[in-house]
């Protein structure tokens, strides 16, 4: 009876971590995958972890994640220790309420400690900011930086802010348990308070502080949350990392550096493990043992006779430290850099290095969801940017909330390359502002095996035959816009009554369960997979999921006959960059032809230099040995009588926008 | 003597003031103010909150996900614990190990890989299509992701560590004698449970239901992964107003007051149990 007990208990804990270790295997299976399906063996390989160390953004974000985790227990660990030494020796009361408030990071959601965290820094910078103005007005001797954004600093200062508590809670109840006359004694006996402090009260807690130390480190390493909120647009850690990728489409480099994680951290708990097991052994044989090397050198060490010189080490230590970090910090930040930021997978990453090796300029490449996601994180005062590429409307939105700053055309001599079609376009009327980056169509894909008739209208959209397997495109200007231009209105529409019209044939299409889901990028997981059979995207993008579409999925894309949305993305320099100078050589570099074909190759969309456009087809059939296919060059770069049953977005009203947002929410809940 | 290292605590009250209260004072300022779309000027309201109605439906999803992967977690963490700290030394010393080490992966890496077994052409339907269940039921798959099924799966999967360690590390301590003492009395193992271990086992208890509740009722990540953006949670609405496609940090500090204030009443009711909440964190 009891014996059958134990091996039932056994069994359950037994498939409890089976549970919790088969998705882990899982990942770290398919990190040595030939094929880049995370579903789909194609045979061993190690080229993701050749591939995870070329990966420059993977491993900068790898090396901020261990840097911030690992500072900020450091730090965390020293002061929540000391917190708790102080708050030990107040009376209880005060203590209580002291505790309390130190109970509140660790309790609330880690998604409100960040958004407070993030309204609380952006409120500092605003203030920091009018008062940096006014110092520099009066004196001219310092010269203190106006625009703070968040950044490394401010994620390192949340970090820290939620580890501390964990430290606290930790070493509380080893001082508890301590015995108070202890320390007396040691004063007794001829210690000063500091000889106390290191010989007998550290020795008691020790225990605590490793605890509260490992437990910080756990922490900062598991927070995405936090790290999201607070670390701005020009840091990212690795589960940011992650997130933005799981958007679009993650490669198998994403199994590889967690497997390393993961048997990493497995190693370290092995050896901690067998070092534990033989000092209980140790223990139980009641074996003296030797003291060891660093043991008889803290003996040594810590004579009184000694007390300078170890107080000059210790100081040296810090200096040290101090000055270290200060150098690091300071060949990271006076080497130039340009913050780009951009959307997923929309350039060719090899010109990031060539404009590197071409200027010394490094790049700091960033990407956002959407024109609204980016809009969004601008005014949270969350970006440092100094090159964003909005799109057309977005682009007149900013314009008019005086965002973004002229350019000076002098220094952008590849502008004469853009075609003219392409100049003082109703977003930038007198073209002060922008540099286009590429245009394109918005329209209807579909994969031609999942749907009985090719459909030819928005309404295929909104259709209960192709009930699960619609995927709404995931911003409300795009989404509405589709439903506008089926009912036969203007996608500029100001009129609340036919925006609601609209809004309520998607709302209908969702309440009937067409909709598989909103999607931005995931659209191509979804689409290449044949796990959709149709959505609204753009045409780019369109062509780069007919070249990694499954066996069995056969994608094709229509202009719907009530026409569609042409767009041109610019690239816009943020009022008060950073980095002027290096923005706009930036923007040079990427308006030029050798660049706009690489990128035209890579990512798909049309540009709009007129010799790349020109030159494209012979780039291409140089470059694959074959014709490419001019049905598919229309699609990439519609042709002029495509493009006049197509309308661009203008800036709606404040009013408008603030409908469209409320509508967008109201039909995601 | 003691008074001076009283001092000690002083920069750290100043450090919680600065990172911890006032941030919360910001935010609340957020949330009894709006901001006029067309001039950017606040002024003070409570629409925020009165307009909360809307949301009804997100705040009803979210409490209905979280408590179900909170129960779920209970029903599965509360026998494993129990099991656990039932084990010799050398066990629970690994057993303790292993639920601690995926925890050292960042929980999205956790996620991600859930998403590659739950998609429609993932591991699991490929699983069923290999051994005949999908033709058996006429499918050609089973739609697992983009339900709140896989969302509530994730949370679990996540967060069920939070809800055996607690557990487990009050179990651990129970005072054997007091077993041995019902049972002299005359209690069987099953009123033993019932009267003497349940009993104790209750701070662990709580403060995992509350490590495992407020994490699961304010995600974004999980819903947003496994969701297929059609679960929106609490913390999607409020991603959704900061730094989603909806900018709107006034309505997002409302949100998060109210999950406050839900945090608020849990560490109401764990002050009234005492103990618990440090021994869960003390691991």
């Amino acid at each position: 009876m009891k014996r059958s007990n134990h091996v039932g208990s056994r069994l359950f804990i037994g498939l409890v971590f089976l549970f919790l270790y088969l998705p882990i295997f899982l990942l770290i299976i398919f990190s040595f995958n030939a094929g880049d399906s995370s579903a789909v063996w194609k045979g061993f390989s190690l080229d993701w972890y050749a591939a995870l160390f070329q990966n420059r953004l993977i491993m900068e974000s790898l090396y901020t994640t261990l840097l911030v985790s690992l500072l900020a227990t450091a730090i965390a660990t020293a002061a929540g220790t000391f917190a708790a030494i102080g708050l030990y020796s107040l009376s209880k009361r005060r203590r209580d309420a002291l505790l309390v408030v130190n109970d509140i990071p660790m309790m609330n959601a880690d998604i409100v400690t960040g958004v407070s965290l993030c309204l609380f820094f952006v409120a500092f910078f605003q203030g920091w900011g009018a008062f940096a103005q006014w110092f520099n007005g009066v004196q001219d001797v310092v010269e203190l930086p106006v625009r703070l954004t968040l950044g490394f600093g401010t994620m390192l200062l949340a970090h820290i802010a939620f580890n501390i508590p964990y430290v606290i809670l930790n070493v509380a109840p080893k001082l508890r348990q301590m015995d108070k006359n202890l320390v007396d004694a040691a004063q007794d006996l001829g210690c000063t308070w500091m000889q106390a402090f290191w010989k007998v009260i550290l020795p008691e807690i020790k225990p605590g502080i490793v605890s509260g130390a490992l437990i910080a480190f756990t922490m900062s390493i598991d927070d995405f949350v936090i790290s999201y909120f607070t670390a701005g647009s020009s840091t990212s850690t690795l589960a940011m990392r992650i997130y933005s990728m799981t958007k679009k489409r993650i490669t198998p480099e994403v199994n590889a550096v967690s497997t390393l994680l993961f048997l990493s951290v497995l190693a370290l708990l092995v050896l901690n493990n067998v070092r534990e097991v033989r000092q209980q052994r140790r223990a139980e044989r009641q074996e003296i043992r030797e003291p060891s090397f660093f043991e008889r050198l803290s003996m040594r060490f810590s004579q009184p006779a000694l007390r300078w010189a170890r107080r000059g080490a210790a100081a040296a230590l810090a200096c040290g430290f101090i000055v270290a970090v200060a150098l690091l910090t300071g060949a990271t930040y006076s080497q130039p850099v340009v913050n780009v930021c951009s959307w997923g997978e929309y350039i060719d990453e090899d010109l990031i290095t060539q404009f590197e090796d071409q200027t010394g300029i490094r790049v700091n490449y960033q990407t956002a969801e959407s024109n609204e996601a980016l809009y969004s994180l601008l005014k949270s005062g969350g970006a440092d940017y100094d090159v964003i590429v909005p799109s057309d409307y977005m682009i007149s939105q900013l314009i008019e909330e005086g965002m973004l700053e002229e350019l000076d055309y002098s220094q952008i001599p590849n502008f004469e390359l853009i075609d003219p079609r392409f100049r003082g376009l109703p977003y930038d009327p007198e073209n002060k502002y922008t540099v286009p980056y590429s245009w394109g169509t918005l329209g209807l894909i579909y994969n031609a095996n999942m749907v009985d008739e090719e459909p030819d209208s928005w309404g295929a959209l909104y259709d209960s035959q192709y009930a699960g397997s619609v995927l709404l495109i995931n911003n409300s200007r795009d989404a509405l816009g589709a439903a506008l231009l089926h009912l036969g209105y203007s996608v500029n529409t100001t009129d609340e009554a036919q925006i609601r019209e609209a809004f309520e044939l998607i709302a209908g299409a969702s309440r009937r369960g067409v909709f598989q889901g909103k999607v931005m990028d995931q659209v191509f997981q979804k689409m290449e997979g044949g796990n959709a059979a149709i959505a609204t995207y753009y045409a780019g993008d369109y062509l780069s999921m007919l070249d990694n579409q499954a066996d069995g999925v056969d994608l094709r894309y229509v202009i719907p006959e009530e026409g569609a949305n042409w767009f041109v993305d610019a690239m816009c320099v943020l009022k008060g960059a950073p980095h002027y100078d290096n923005a706009l050589a930036w923007i040079n570099f990427i308006a030029s032809t050798d660049a706009n074909l690489a990128n035209m190759d890579y990512i798909w969309y049309a540009s709009p230099n007129t010799q790349a456009l020109e030159e494209y087809p012979a780039y291409y059939e140089e470059l694959y040995g074959e014709e490419l296919d001019p049905e598919l060059y229309e699609i990439m770069a519609a042709p002029p009588e495509v493009l006049e049953r197509c309308e661009m977005y203008l800036a709606l009203p404040p009013a408008t926008r603030a409908l469209y947002n409320s509508l967008w929410i109201e039909l995601g809940i | 003597m003691r008074n001076k290292r009283g001092w000690f605590a002083f920069p750290y009250v100043i450090w919680m003031a600065l990172f911890v209260v006032i941030p919360i004072v910001i935010m609340a300022v957020y949330a009894f103010t709006v901001a006029d779309p067309a001039t950017n000027a606040t002024q003070a309201s409570l629409d925020n909150f009165t307009d909360m109605g809307v949301y009804l439906s997100v705040f009803l999803r979210s409490f209905w996900l979280a408590i179900l992967a909170t129960l779920v977690c209970l029903l599965v963490g509360y026998p494993v614990s129990y099991w656990m700290a039932k084990e010799g030394p050398r066990f629970q010393r690994v057993a303790m190990a292993l639920i601690m080490l995926p925890m050292w992966m960042n929980f999205l890496l956790r996620t991600y890989s859930w998403m590659s077994i739950l998609e429609n052409n993932g591991l699991l339907n490929q699983l069923f299509r290999a051994v005949g269940l999908l033709d058996l039921l006429g499918v050609d798959h089973i739609q697992m992701i983009g339900t709140s099924g896989a969302v509530v799966l994730g949370m679990v999967y996540n967060y069920l560590p939070f809800m055996i360690l607690p557990i487990y590390s009050v179990i651990v301590k129970l005072d054997g004698s007091l077993l041995e003492a019902a049972r002299d009395l005359g209690a069987d193992s099953a009123r033993v449970f019932s009267k003497v271990i349940f009993p104790l086992s209750l701070p662990g208890i709580l403060s995992g239901v509350t490590m495992v509740f407020v994490p699961s009722v304010s995600t974004f990540a999980i819903s947003n992964l496994l969701g297929g953006g059609n679960q929106m949670m609490l913390g999607d609405l409020i991603e959704l107003q900061f730094l989603g496609g909806a900018y709107n940090p006034h309505l997002g500090a409302a949100v998060s007051m109210v999950m406050m204030a839900v945090v608020v009443v849990c560490m109401v009711v764990m002050n009234h149990f005492g103990e618990g909440e440090e021994q869960a964190v003390m691991l």
